[in-house]
């Protein structure tokens, strides 16, 4: 009888539990007036994804399940737009949010959400972020140049298998933007990405991955040398087997304060069904 | 003559088949009445080729049966993979409802098979019911299987998991009459032979059916070792039926095994030996081969079943179990209703728990929710409406009906409130332990699958996708959109993309495996990057959500959504 009766209350209140339409175009009205440039909404519980199709199409969304460890890159204001009665959600973004972050507005009831804002204390503001300067960059691979197709990606005559171009691609299940380079096979030059006149600071930082279930799949690693005007600063590793967002940091003293050429060569001992993917950026 | 005195001269006299027949009726009527709002699963889209090739196949063969015969392979090429009948089944309604009659859409014609052999499994609940526990069984089985929604969704689709279930439950119902020690020796040979016919029947729908004979063997040896006579033979004669029968049934309604018998029945076996292991997500990591977690099947059956239901479920398992303990065991041939032996009570305590584990098998591949172990549903259900009976009886006596019906009540309404609150989503649904579909996702559950949720958006679709728009349908497959093109609910002008770089239209559909292309919808479609300025991503266009949580969602490139 109590089970029956549990049941009757969960169907009958759990509309009341959930944000209405009405709810969330209230959300996306205040959103429209308040945030700027350098906001993010992060959607909590993340499965929330409405949220991408109502909210303004100027404020990115995440729909992360923590935000702990992530750099949240050009980010200074945290929109948190929280379902606090769905069944089953956890405030553990809250709670990353409040370990990186103050609260500036909110919380703010709307019917079956609540926003509050987070303003971050040590916001990570880059100097550049490479995959958007990758109009600029020079392309070689096999020992010839690659050439931009009509896309925007490069495409290597020497080996076909060789692709690098700018995406958003699935990394343990979350979106990351970033350089999708296609290693060149073992003997062949390796792939080489050049970018010119980048703004250099104190560090150089980024990750690499493997996109989707490719990760599960590899045999050898992949290596990242990075040169800044033609000197390494350091070699990322992409180890076999192992989902993730690898994050990697090379000082870069000696450039910071002025712009260089930063070349990242690609290279490993098995190639097939290698989707690499990277992204690198420089700090202050 | 009136209509009552009619009826009275068509329906039986006694009142089991009556109700068996109420129950039947009820499941065709809500079914049929039901169905249009489901969507087309990637697997039915496949059986309704089938069905129609192999339908044209037995019409070759009234008009050529030599010709027929030699070019067979032609007509069952498709989907050779999975037997015949359940497909043969769905291709007669479909060729005398739809083309003949022009009375339903294809599609409904083609899933009127299905709730052809629904309403069979509600005949026999009611049936099986009715002799476990009286009136209040026959009321209660099918209702307790019917009021659980992944049960319901599966009674749609012109697929193979519901029918199978329902010849299973057949083949060990007209088993269990046979092994009766009261039953004439006439009748013992008549359900024997029912046994064995129900059990090709079985075969030719699916391949669970293999697991009968010795799960049916190990029945009848445990039986037949605990039996207080044990002269009598171990092997009953419905086992002997099974073996000659079972495979007769099995080849004859697939022509398929007409030509290279054994090779292809070795090819088909090899196939489901060997299956491919598709990724799956469970409580927040994704399964992708074995080991399984053992647990799984028991963990997804607790989290899908309406709370009050699992609990009857479980009540009548437990008092099964309870009533094999030798202080409870009654005599055999002790009158009905109730178990007429230990034998009686084993089958169905077997049954209940055999198919969940099966799937529990840590190499045996885990995906598509309960539909792997639903033949184990009929026998809990089953189970289930006894306890309630019993429970009656137990607490109150003098009204043990009317306390019957409450806790009845209390298990059904807010179970039959789930079914109505997520239909035609019914491979999202989750519980009220898991916190429903909200609670399912935060749990880190399988969101659905099939590909069929993206019936919820077909009207979006129609009405705001640009003429000639090419649409990447992701996990809906092409026969299922031509399908739908066939019956008037997808617009014929909208082409297929096998990808986002040709598409104009992606619709995803949220698989945590496969959310990649999400991510490569967004590479597509952003806008062209603007100097010095962040890239935009596209946002969904549309979007299909159940209890906020989402299922599917359209993105468009600039122009495709008008």
């Amino acid at each position: 009888m109590a089970l029956g009766a549990s049941g009757l209350v969960f169907y009958a209140t759990l509309p009341a539990r959930l944000p209405s339409p009405l709810d969330w175009r209230s959300a996306a009205v205040l959103l429209a007036r308040d945030a700027r440039p350098g906001d993010v909404v992060a959607l909590d519980p993340s499965w929330a994804e409405r949220g991408r199709e109502v909210l303004p199409a100027s404020v990115p969304v995440l729909a992360f399940p923590r935000l702990a460890g992530e750099d949240l890159l050009g980010v200074r204001r945290v929109w948190l737009v929280a379902l606090p009665r769905a069944p089953g959600r956890h405030a553990t973004l809250e709670r990353d949010l409040v370990a990186r972050a103050g609260r500036a507005f909110g919380p703010l009831r709307l019917g079956g959400l609540e926003i509050a804002r987070y303003d971050l204390r040590s916001p990570l503001l880059p100097l550049a972020f490479l995959p958007d300067r990758l109009a600029t960059a020079s392309v070689s691979a096999g020992g010839e140049a690659c050439a931009r197709d009509d896309r925007g990606a490069f495409r290597c005559p020497a080996i076909t298998s060789v692709v690098v171009a700018r995406e958003e691609r699935e990394v343990d299940f979350l979106p990351r933007p970033c350089l999708f380079a296609h290693p060149a096979p073992p003997g062949a030059e390796p792939l080489t990405v050049a970018f010119p006149d980048v703004p250099m600071g104190r560090a150089l930082q980024g990750h690499t991955a493997m996109v989707g279930e490719a990760a599960l799949t590899a045999s050898a690693p992949v290596e990242v040398a990075v040169k800044v005007d033609g000197e390494v600063v350091g070699t990322a590793e992409e180890p076999p087997g192992q989902l993730g967002w690898h994050a990697f940091r090379f000082d870069t003293p000696r450039a910071a304060g002025r712009v260089a050429t930063v070349t990242f060569t690609v290279a490993t001992a098995d190639a097939a069904r290698r989707e690499f993917c990277f992204d690198a950026y420089t700090l202050p | 003559m009136t209509l009552r005195r009619a009826l009275a001269t068509v329906l039986p006299r006694s009142l089991a088949p009556r109700l068996a027949l109420a129950w039947a009726a009820v499941t065709l009527v809500v079914l049929a009445a039901t169905a249009p709002a489901q969507g087309i699963g990637r697997d039915e889209g496949v059986y309704l080729v089938a069905a129609e090739s192999y339908a044209s196949f037995w019409g070759e063969l009234t008009r050529s049966p030599s010709l027929a015969v030699a070019t067979s392979d032609r007509f069952f090429a498709v989907n050779h993979e999975h037997p015949a009948l359940a497909k043969e089944i769905f291709g007669a309604t479909h060729a005398v409802l739809t083309l003949a009659l022009h009375w339903t859409s294809h599609l409904e014609g083609f899933r009127f098979g299905a709730f052809l052999l629904a309403a069979l499994l509600s005949f026999l609940l009611a049936k099986g019911g009715f002799a476990l526990a009286g009136t209040g069984g026959a009321l209660l089985a099918p209702a307790l299987f019917w009021a659980v929604p992944r049960h319901f969704y599966h009674g749609h689709p012109a697929a193979l998991d519901l029918p199978v279930t329902a010849l299973w439950l057949a083949t060990v119902l007209a088993y269990r009459e046979s092994v009766r020690p009261d039953q004439p020796t006439g009748r013992t040979c008549a359900y024997a032979v029912a046994t064995g016919l129900a059990f090709g029947a079985a075969l030719a729908v699916k391949l669970n059916a293999f697991f009968l004979p010795p799960l049916l063997l190990a029945h009848a040896l445990i039986a037949w070792t605990a039996s207080s006579k044990p002269g009598r033979h171990p092997v009953p004669l419905a086992l002997l039926a099974m073996a000659v029968l079972g495979p007769l049934v099995f080849v004859g309604t697939w022509p398929w095994l007409w030509h290279d018998t054994l090779a292809r029945v070795r090819d088909y076996l090899a196939f489901h030996l060997h299956h491919e292991n598709y990724s799956w997500h469970y409580l927040g990591r994704l399964l992708r081969e074995p080991p399984f977690p053992i647990e799984y099947p028991f963990v997804v059956t607790a989290l899908t079943v309406p709370a009050a239901v699992l609990f009857v479920y479980a009540g009548g398992l437990v008092h099964g179990l309870a009533r094999l303990l030798p202080s409870r065991r009654p005599a055999e041939g002790e009158g009905a209703p109730g178990p007429r032996s230990t034998s009686d009570e084993l089958l169905l305590v077997l049954n209940a728990l055999f198919p969940i584990a099966l799937i529990a098998w840590p190499t045996v591949p885990h995906f598509g929710g309960v539909k792997h172990w639903l033949p184990a549903m009929p026998f809990l259900a089953l189970l289930g409406a006894r306890a309630l009976v019993a429970a009656g009886r137990l607490l109150w006596p003098n009204r043990r009906a009317l306390v019957t019906g409450v806790l009845s009540l209390a298990a059904l309404v807010p179970a039959v409130w789930a079914v109505v609150h997520v239909h035609p989503y019914g491979t999202a649904a989750y519980n009220e332990l898991a916190g429903g579909a909200p609670g399912a996702a935060s749990l880190g559950m399988q969101r659905q699958f099939w590909g069929d949720d993206v019936v919820g958006l077909l009207s979006e679709l129609n009405t705001h996708a640009a003429p000639g728009a090419r649409v990447w349908w992701q996990e809906t497959a092409l026969p299922a959109v031509r399908a739908w093109q066939r019956d008037g609910a997808v617009r014929t002008d909208l082409r297929w993309a096998s990808g986002p770089e040709d598409a104009d239209l992606s619709i995803w559909q949220y698989h945590q495996e496969f959310r990649d292309k999400e991510f490569r919808t967004w590479t597509e479609f952003a806008e062209a990057p603007r100097a010095r300025l962040p890239v935009r991503l596209p946002r969904p266009v549309a979007g299909l959500y159940l209890d906020e949580v989402p299922l599917a969602v359209i993105y468009a490139r600039p122009g495709a959504w008008r």
